[in-house]
């Protein structure tokens, strides 16, 4: 257990220290974020009155799609290196890989909910700060990054690579997109927990689900 | 093809027998419905196509786990074969639906929950075809699709959960407390019927289908090594 930790732990940081030395995957999401956010404008007249309705839509589509450059390249450092040998013969249990790569995308997802919000809210003029929406983006980060890295970990072995992710990760989500959308729309336009709090518990199940299902067949997403 | 394999085509001939007579009940024992007229007998084969459509992705992931547990090709080519039937059946389901909902709700498509998420489902293995397109060697081939048949099953039941947390105008029979589509002793008759012979029908198709991926995965491999044994040649040489 102590091993097993230590490995998680180990290769988060590793990957978190290579991302912030040269922080081209967050500054390319982040931009991309921020494009969408100004297509949406165009492609959505948000006038103020349907603004808050429509903020938790376009909030978590433009994370889920900026989302993706990050989960392309998740796996990419091994695939190209040809360190996946060396990955799997230095940690002590193959879902040690699997759990620090999901928790590397969670927290990059993180990193880029944490910078849309407050842009979202200063381009739209509607503050977007509250905790109960911060805590279902939360879930929302977890179920995404956790078949998203399973996913991602197929997809980077295969001829079509960065094409075929979001192809196949989409459909899956679908459970997450529409749980997010239904509670954050519900929580900007005050409603009680009451009338969201069967589409949060969905999140959390669908999270579960996913994480331990992924846990069991990660090893052969990487080993014969 | 046909004659090699005695229970096979049994099972054909039956299968066959039993889509004949589920026709022939749909359209002579199945009284007229009385609001929806005619249009209401499509649903007959409407309900068995996505029955089977539903079943033959749960075969997928159940094939699925079966390989990764005993690394046989034959579950493969069976997951394989599932899903191909599965989008074929899911496709009957949605265009004997359309046939449907033109008179019924005057539009051919809506956004309706339970559409949509069929539609989705659909798309959850089409991406599954496309992985296996995208890669060559024929077991790591078999284990991604088996990995993706599981987790992509893992997320039907739960879009099919949120989707009845929406509202759906979508008629129910199990399950709905609505009496938007109450049925007669011979409606169930001929509903049983249908959804007999569709199963019976996919299995059989299933089997063929299946037959058919194991010749193709053979006739891959001999191909490899044929290829392997001339370019060995050539560097002897």
């Amino acid at each position: 257990m102590k091993n097993w930790l230590h490995g998680i732990r180990t290769l988060v940081w590793k990957d978190l220290v290579q991302e912030w030395r040269s922080k081209d995957m967050l500054t390319a999401m982040f931009a991309f974020a921020i494009l969408t956010l100004f297509i949406f404008n165009y492609a959505i007249e948000l006038s103020p009155v349907n603004r808050a309705e429509i903020a938790a839509g376009i909030i978590w589509v433009v994370i889920v799609f900026a989302g993706t450059l990050g989960l392309n390249r998740s796996f990419t450092a091994e695939q190209d290196q040809g360190c996946f040998d060396a990955l799997v013969m230095a940690v002590p249990d193959l879902s040690v890989i699997y759990l620090a790569k999901l928790l590397t995308n969670f927290l990059v997802m993180l990193f880029l909910t944490v910078l849309v919000i407050p842009v979202y809210s200063l381009l739209y003029n509607q503050s977007l700060f509250s905790l109960p929406l911060l805590g279902v983006l939360v879930l929302g980060a977890w179920g995404y990054a956790a078949a998203g890295t399973l996913i991602a970990g197929m997809t980077v072995q295969t001829r079509m690579r960065d094409l075929l992710l979001p192809i196949l990760l989409f459909p899956i989500l679908m459970p997450v997109n529409m749980a997010v959308v239904k509670a954050a729309g519900g929580i900007l336009a005050g409603a009680a927990w009451q009338d969201y709090s069967l589409w949060v518990a969905l999140l959390g199940v669908y999270g579960i689900i996913v994480t331990v299902i992924s846990i069991l067949v990660f090893e052969y997403v990487i080993r014969e | 093809m046909l004659s090699e394999n005695k229970p096979l085509k049994l099972l054909f001939f039956l299968s066959v027998g039993l889509i004949l007579a589920a026709f022939a009940m749909v359209l002579f024992y199945a009284p007229v419905e009385q609001t929806m007229g005619l249009v209401q007998k499509v649903f007959y084969f409407h309900m068995s196509a996505a029955w089977v459509g539903m079943l033959a992705f749960l075969v997928a992931a159940v094939c699925g786990v079966l390989y990764l547990a005993k690394k046989e090709l034959v579950y493969d080519a069976a997951a394989f074969s599932a899903v191909e039937m599965g989008l074929l059946f899911t496709a009957i389901a949605t265009f004997t639906g359309m046939i449907w909902a033109e008179p019924i709700w005057n539009t051919w498509w809506t956004w309706d929950p339970r559409l949509t998420t069929m539609t989705i489902m659909a798309f959850t293995y089409i991406a599954y075809l496309l992985l296996r397109r995208g890669i060559d060697e024929p077991v790591k081939r078999a284990r991604f699709g088996a990995i993706y048949a599981i987790i992509g099953f893992a997320s039907v039941p739960l879009t099919f959960f949120s989707s009845r947390l929406l509202r759906t105008i979508h008629p129910t029979i199990f399950g709905g407390n609505s009496g938007d589509m109450a049925l007669t002793l011979q409606m169930y008759q001929t509903m049983a019927a249908s959804l007999v012979a569709f199963t019976l029908l996919f299995a059989v198709l299933l089997w063929y289908r299946a037959r058919l991926a194991g010749e193709q995965a053979l006739l891959e491999a001999l191909r490899a090594e044929q290829t392997e044994d001339e370019f060995g040649e050539v560097e002897n040489g």
